[in-house]
């Protein structure tokens, strides 16, 4: 496997990563006023080929955030309890959008990569020609 | 004559160096949000070079045998120490990998620009310019 396609297919793993991530921000965004609702966190791993020592990005398995969730005082709501709470989600606007942004970053600082590794390889590429 | 001309197997040992060094930048890149990653890189070319450093050589036991693919390079990987560690443990900082990466596309195209030039100098020798 020469330099360059290693170059590719991890950059494109890492690509693929961070869209997985972005899409689990934006189904916390989506959900953020469903109740009961906890938001969807997913770690990234480095996963090493067999036959090449190329590590990889795998997202991990989806995990849920354990923290309390929202106590909405709202006694007209039909999930409303004695006291007239309920349960809202436990998604935090801010933290989901700036999430949405490191990821954005990443995705691009990948690309970058990807791009210059296509330019290498096609700059060797024309040294056939005359 | 034209076995071994030392400026084609410098050009292409710098070659192969500069693919090798962006395939380990591009896994840094790609690893700069994974928990306890440790950022690796390879040798500068310069050094390698400058140390003679080269790994070991194939030898040519009959005048007809080739010399090999070039000058054999180092190519291991060692973990980068001197960058802080996030509290995840991740020591990757996008900055210098960036400037890494920039570093490593100059010094590619520079050794296909010493090729070119030299196989124009050679094709203008042979009287085909």
């Amino acid at each position: 496997m020469s330099e360059f396609s290693k170059s590719l297919s991890v950059s494109s793993s890492a690509l693929q990563a961070q869209a997985q991530r972005l899409r689990h921000v934006s189904e916390n965004i989506a959900n953020s006023d469903t109740p009961g609702y906890r938001r969807k966190t997913v770690s990234f791993e480095t996963e090493f080929g067999q036959r090449d020592s190329v590590g990889r990005v795998e997202t991990s398995r989806v995990r849920l955030d354990q923290t309390e969730l929202a106590k909405v005082y709202d006694p007209s709501h039909p999930m409303a309890d004695e006291s007239g709470h309920y349960d809202g989600s436990n998604v935090n606007l801010v933290i989901e959008i700036a999430d949405a942004r490191e990821a954005q970053r990443s995705y691009e600082a990948n690309l970058k990569m990807f791009d210059q590794a296509r330019q290498m390889s096609s700059s060797l590429m024309d040294l056939l020609r005359r | 004559m034209f076995e071994k001309l030392e400026v084609f197997r410098m050009a292409h040992a710098m070659s192969v160096h500069a693919g090798a060094r962006q395939a380990v930048i591009a896994q840094n890149m790609a690893n700069a949000d994974t928990p306890g990653y440790a950022a690796r890189d390879v040798r500068p070319f310069k050094e390698i070079i400058e140390t003679g450093d080269v790994g070991f050589v194939q030898r040519a036991t009959r005048p007809g045998h080739l010399g090999g693919a070039g000058v054999p390079v180092d190519l291991s990987m060692s973990e980068r120490r001197d960058a802080i560690a996030d509290p995840n443990g991740n020591n990757v900082s996008l900055e210098t990998e960036m400037m890494a990466a920039v570093d490593v596309k100059r010094q590619h195209d520079r050794a296909l620009a010493i090729y070119k030039s030299s196989l124009t100098v050679l094709r203008a020798a042979v009287g085909r310019r």
